[in-house]
């Protein structure tokens, strides 16, 4: 009897392909009724497990249920907020679901074996378990264990996915009661202070306003740290008070070159301190070298690609906010050009075929030349980095694809994911290194100079610079001289900036807020609820010693230490991408920073004034909450616990908000109201 | 008694005669270059038993010496303090033996901008350092230029003080190098005493070399000092 598995997808695209990788092309493919995107594709293949089958391969789009309080509870003003800790959540299949799930139950009946085929995270383990539930109501058998399995895949790969196929695992329950958790939680929580903030606060502002707009403001566990993030940025920068400081600047001239030395202490905010140390210096007359030292240095390839790096990355390097890049990311993995792009690895496993990777890249693209140079004895293994989720790899190329037949987001973050690839599989660039000390009077000063020696990956990666430094004349230890040229100089103390995307993901990742997954669209979340607004930053004046950020559309321009120039500080023509050419202060960089809008700020402050138990602009809630979540997929605890233990801090969290309302009150008035006082 | 034993290497156990005992507890201070003045002796010795040992009065009566103000407490001379024109600008530089014996008044970090030092306490009274609750604000990048402005942020030192001398003149001091003990979470009335020193400009400039730390605070002193630190920087940064 030949045997009947029922394969079901998190998407049409992933479908699609898995079924033709499995079926060889002999696939059969069937609409199905009341949804145009979802078909049911049908094919026999032989799994070591099962033997000779009948596959029927369909997706879902996404979670296939819903979760919403009980009918009585749905009207706002049907019951106090806080009833909604308790309130009863009832599961469901949304409207626009029905067709799907149908398909589902419908199929289940002719099927003996359920095997399920959603992206191998959290979510997709909670996506599984939904489609085990609902394939359940029509074919009870499935809810047994050995009838449903689940495959372990990281990316769209032919070999891969057949691999994948014929080594089937079981369900994760744990990491899918984690996302149950989290939905509960973020439901109760979400909708009772939503609630809550939204009816305290909207009659005052359509009061002031006088407009009758249903305009909600919504609060969620994780965006109002984000928000908060964006908020005391802005107010750092708004309060910052510039303060002058003083530095000693030493400049010696010798064969012809002018080296200028760096004081030890930096620079000091006390005049008189400056002029009196500075005054010992004159009065010492002469220098003393007191180091001369050579050393080979390198500047080290990258690690490999995680989802918070493409995603500072993307804000940084490509003109794409992270919702955004991760969208493209996406749509490469579905196409089968990347690997799963929601992962916190950055180690490849040893046992990779990295070298078969690399050499599928010198078949075309602008890089394929630097990957041959790999294959041709160039290759070395990538650094590991702290990090491994054990569910999948570093982001990677999987295939070779002609670079023309993508669209123009995807070009850009495809090319960067294998440039970075390539960059792993390099050497790290090499230099020599060369550091002078002096002694003057009793104050230290110091200079380097580089020279890069081979730049190896920096050749394939041009998002790092490391370019050589002026040439040194020799110095000898013991030497003394009178420095040509000694002075005092001023300066004063800057703002920081506003926060731009990579800070802020960088922030909400070392504050353990946001998964990988979910940290865009928290960001995106912020700005569409008006809580904040970007702007394209100004680009400031260069300070000294800054670096010289990539900018798309620049050719990797290699600089082995020719002539007197500096790395820095050189005219270069600009591509065209969003900005003017022109060097200091006007110009536009193109990175986005984000600026609180009036009710942000106030939602923030009015909270903060609140006291610090009830910090729900602060961070640490929410990690404490993603905390718990990682202890249900450890087996730690369970779900009843943990969403126990969050609503009971919730919960008195709200309570304290309730007792001081008012503060949130006299925070929308002064900023949102600009009244005073 | 138990407690002889261990005193047993040293001479004293109070022989119960209140002169001596005086005698012996001044010396002592003197000594450590804290010379009582007789009305703090006369004050002190109300307070104790002649009969318990004699080590355990003197390091109760340095303790005690060492939280007041020297002003008042000790004897002055012009061999342990400073002489009257040593703040004096006009001279480039001047070398002092000491040794002289001050309290300190008022410290600064003037490696740091103050308001960064604002901002560093103004996150510590929102919460921002108790354990469990650390918000962390900036977050190193591996490819950051701005290495300069982020380890600033973070530095101690060097450091300028306010010193008094026990006449109670006022005098400028700086770290040349990093000094153990002194740093802006050190005691505001703790005693020092300076040796060998160069003065540059009416400021002294002093290397661990030249400074013993005798400890002791000014309690009334240091809770004020920290107090208004926060307003004291705030306006020093406008």
């Amino acid at each position: 009897m030949v045997t009947k598995v029922l394969c079901v997808a998190e998407k049409p695209s992933i479908a699609k392909a898995v079924a033709n990788h499995l079926a060889g092309g002999q696939v059969q493919t069937r609409n199905i009724q009341g949804n145009p995107y979802v078909k049911n594709y049908e094919f026999s293949y032989n799994f070591p497990t099962w033997g000779q089958c009948n596959v029927t391969m369909t997706s879902v789009l996404g979670h296939l249920l819903s979760h919403d309080f009980d009918a009585q509870y749905k009207s706002w003003r049907s019951c106090d907020p806080s009833a909604l800790f308790e309130a009863h959540i009832e599961t469901f299949v949304e409207d626009d679901k029905k067709a799907v799930a149908e398909n589902i139950k419908q199929q289940a009946r002719y099927n003996r074996v359920l095997y399920i085929w959603t992206d191998c995270d959290r979510e997709g383990e909670n996506i599984g378990t939904e489609i085990r539930s609902v394939a359940s109501q029509g074919n009870p058998s499935f809810r047994q264990p050995g009838n449903t399995v689940r495959a372990r895949f990281s990316n769209i790969e032919r070999a891969h996915i057949i691999n994948a196929a014929r080594s089937p695992v079981q369900l994760d329950e744990a990491q899918s009661n984690a996302v149950s958790s989290r939905i509960e939680l973020d439901l109760r929580i979400g909708a009772s202070f939503t609630r809550n903030l939204t009816m305290s606060l909207r009659p005052m502002i359509q009061e002031h306003t006088g407009e009758e707009r249903s305009q909600v403001i919504s609060y969620g566990s994780c965006q109002f740290p984000t928000l908060g993030f964006v908020v005391e940025r802005y107010i750092r920068v708004r309060n910052f008070v510039p303060e002058t400081f003083w530095g000693i600047k030493v400049m010696h001239e010798k064969d012809r070159i002018k080296v200028s030395f760096n004081w030890a202490r930096n620079h000091l905010f006390d005049r008189m301190a400056v002029v009196i140390l500075f005054e010992r210096c004159l009065t010492a007359r002469t220098a003393r070298v007191t180091k001369v030292q050579t050393k080979p240095t390198s500047k080290w390839k990258p690690l490999p690609l995680t989802t918070v790096e493409l995603q500072k990355c993307g804000s940084r390097f490509l003109r794409l906010d992270s919702q955004r890049v991760m969208q493209v990311a996406e749509q490469l993995y579905q196409k089968g050009w990347i690997s799963y792009p929601r992962t916190e690895t950055d180690q490849f496993d040893r046992g990779m075929d990295l070298q078969g990777l690399v050499q599928k890249q010198t078949q075309g693209g602008p890089w394929a030349q630097f990957a041959q140079g790999l294959m041709n004895g160039g290759f070395s293994q990538p650094r590991s980095g702290r990090n491994n989720d054990k569910a999948h790899p570093p982001i990677h190329p999987v295939n070779f694809v002609v670079p023309a037949s993508l669209s123009q987001e995807e070009q850009r973050v495809h090319e960067f994911v294998v440039r970075r690839f390539l960059a792993c599989c390099s050497h790290d660039a090499r230099g020599s290194k060369t550091e002078i000390n002096l002694l003057y009077g009793f104050e230290v000063f110091s200079t380097s100079g580089l020279v890069v020696l081979e730049r190896n990956f920096l050749d394939v990666y041009p998002y790092d610079k490391w370019t050589s430094s002026q040439d040194l004349p020799d110095f000898r230890e013991g030497q003394v001289f009178e420095p040509t040229e000694a002075r005092m100089y001023e300066g004063q103390t800057s703002p920081p900036g506003y926060l731009t995307e990579p800070e802020l993901i960088a922030l909400m990742d070392a504050n353990g807020i946001g998964t990988d997954a979910t940290m865009a669209e928290h960001i995106a979340k912020i700005k569409t609820r008006d809580y904040v607004q970007t702007r394209p930053r100004a680009r400031q004046q260069r300070r000294e010693g800054e670096e010289e950020e990539y900018e798309p559309g620049e050719a990797a321009e290699p600089d082995v230490g020719r002539g007197r120039g500096r790395g820095r500080g050189r005219a270069r023509a600009r591509g065209g991408r969003g900005g003017a050419n022109g060097r200091g202060g006007g110009a536009i960089s193109g990175v986005q920073e984000f600026i609180p809008t009036t009710l942000g700020v106030a939602l923030v402050e009015g909270y903060e004034n609140m006291g610090f138990e009830t910090s729900l602009t602060k961070p640490f809630l929410r990690k404490e909450m993603e905390l718990r979540m990682k202890a249900i997929c450890e087996g730690r605890k369970t779900k009843a616990e943990v969403v126990h233990e969050s609503i009971e801090q919730y919960r008195d969290v709200y309570i304290r908000t309730q007792q001081r309302l008012d503060s949130l009150r006299a925070a929308v008035r002064k900023y949102v109201f600009q009244e005073d006082g | 008694m138990a407690s002889q034993r261990q005193y047993a290497a040293t001479p004293a156990m109070a022989s119960g005669n209140a002169e001596d005992v005086a005698a012996s507890i001044s010396a002592f201070l003197a000594s450590k270059h804290v010379p009582p003045t007789q009305a703090w002796m006369n004050g002190f010795m109300s307070t104790i038993r002649l009969n318990t040992p004699i080590v355990a009065l003197q390091k109760t009566a340095l303790f005690r010496l060492l939280a007041t103000d020297i002003t008042t407490s000790i004897t002055k001379s012009p061999a342990s303090c400073f002489a009257a024109n040593i703040t004096d600008p006009q001279v480039k530089e001047k070398h002092v033996r000491g040794p002289i014996t001050v309290q300190v008044l008022d410290i600064e970090d003037i490696g740091r901008s103050r308001w960064s030092q604002v901002e560093a306490i103004e996150a510590q009274e929102r919460g921002e350092t108790t354990k469990g609750r650390e918000v962390i604000r900036v977050v190193p990048d591996e490819n950051s230029s701005d290495a300069a402005t982020q380890t600033e942020s973070k530095s101690s030192g060097p450091h300028k003080l306010l010193l008094q001398d026990a006449y109670g003149m006022h005098v400028y001091a700086m770290e040349l190098t990093p000094i153990n003990g002194v740093g802006v979470q050190m005691a505001i009335g703790a005693k020092l005493v300076l040796k060998d020193f160069i003065v540059a400009r009416g400021v002294l400039l002093l290397e661990p070399r030249n400074v013993e730390m005798l400890g002791g605070k000014a309690d009334t002193w240091d809770k004020k000092w920290r107090e208004d630190r926060k307003k004291v920087l705030k306006e020093k940064a406008a």
